[in-house]
């Protein structure tokens, strides 16, 4: 069958392969309320610190793990429990680009937060955390697009 | 790199379309794999078994808590036919000049 195939009836058959692939890809894209959860989750253990105070601190901290738990755990529970995404999809760029995504919020957080807190301004944590929770928030989207990007170009069937 | 290799198990349309699925999960849901193909469970669960006669699929049946959930996984075999597979269909594809557009 192979010699008889029309080229018309491969390239069909390739974009089929494409698009299959594409559902499940799209399927493991994080929602953009993710990515603000994340950075008010953020703000709130920051806010926690700032307080100085051991009781207020125990509470953020409780808020930030059930929060980051319940909203990872709804994301895992839901699309990842039905067809997770094969590692070789994400190649050496997608995790670069997210070890970078993470390290330029941690180290601009971190920046602010040592900034204000040499020149002696109130709550340095929770401005800082302010700071890199909107970074998140708005820098997650992005940065799933071009994690998209990556893995629809890596999918079986893409011009390499 | 190996040359493409036609596949006439993995060609038919629907079982294209499940093996296409699978190759880019490490494992898919017997529901999802069904509602995405738009298929009745008969008819997916007869496609699967003819992939996994052929030993390209593997079939896990297990519970999550008392629900049974059915879930299949292509396997080495079905994996490096599926890449074959679409070596093929490039091989033709480019043979002819024809452009494929990413969808």
């Amino acid at each position: 069958m192979n010699s008889q195939m029309h080229p018309d009836e491969a390239a069909r058959a390739l974009a089929e392969i494409q698009l299959r692939q594409r559902q499940v890809i799209d399927l493991a894209t994080l929602p953009r309320w993710y990515w603000w959860t994340v950075g008010a989750l953020m703000v709130v253990l920051a806010a926690g610190v700032d307080t100085g105070n051991r009781g207020m601190l125990a509470v953020a901290l409780g808020v930030f793990l059930l929060g980051l738990l319940g909203s990872t755990g709804w994301i895992v529970g839901g699309a990842y429990r039905r067809a997770p995404l094969r590692n070789d999809l994400l190649d050496q760029r997608g995790v670069l680009a997210i070890l970078g995504f993470v390290a330029v919020i941690v180290a601009v957080t971190l920046g602010i937060a040592f900034t204000l807190r040499a020149t002696g301004v109130s709550h340095p944590a929770t401005i800082a955390c302010l700071v890199g929770g909107v970074m998140m928030g708005a820098g997650g989207p992005p940065l799933m697009r071009l994690l998209r990007r990556i893995m629809l170009s890596n999918r079986a069937g893409s011009p390499r | 790199m190996s040359a493409g290799r036609f596949d006439e198990v993995i060609h038919a349309p629907t079982r294209l379309a499940i093996v296409s699925l699978l190759a880019a999960s490490e494992w898919a849901e017997f529901k999802f794999i069904r509602d995405t193909v738009a298929l009745s469970d008969s008819a997916l669960s007869k496609q699967l078994a003819t992939l996994e006669e052929a030993g390209y699929v593997e079939i896990r049946k297990g519970f999550v808590g008392k629900r049974p959930r059915t879930s299949a996984k292509l396997t080495q075999a079905g994996l490096a036919a599926f890449h074959q597979h679409v070596m093929a269909l490039q091989e033709i594809v480019a043979r002819s000049g024809v452009t494929i557009l990413p969808r």
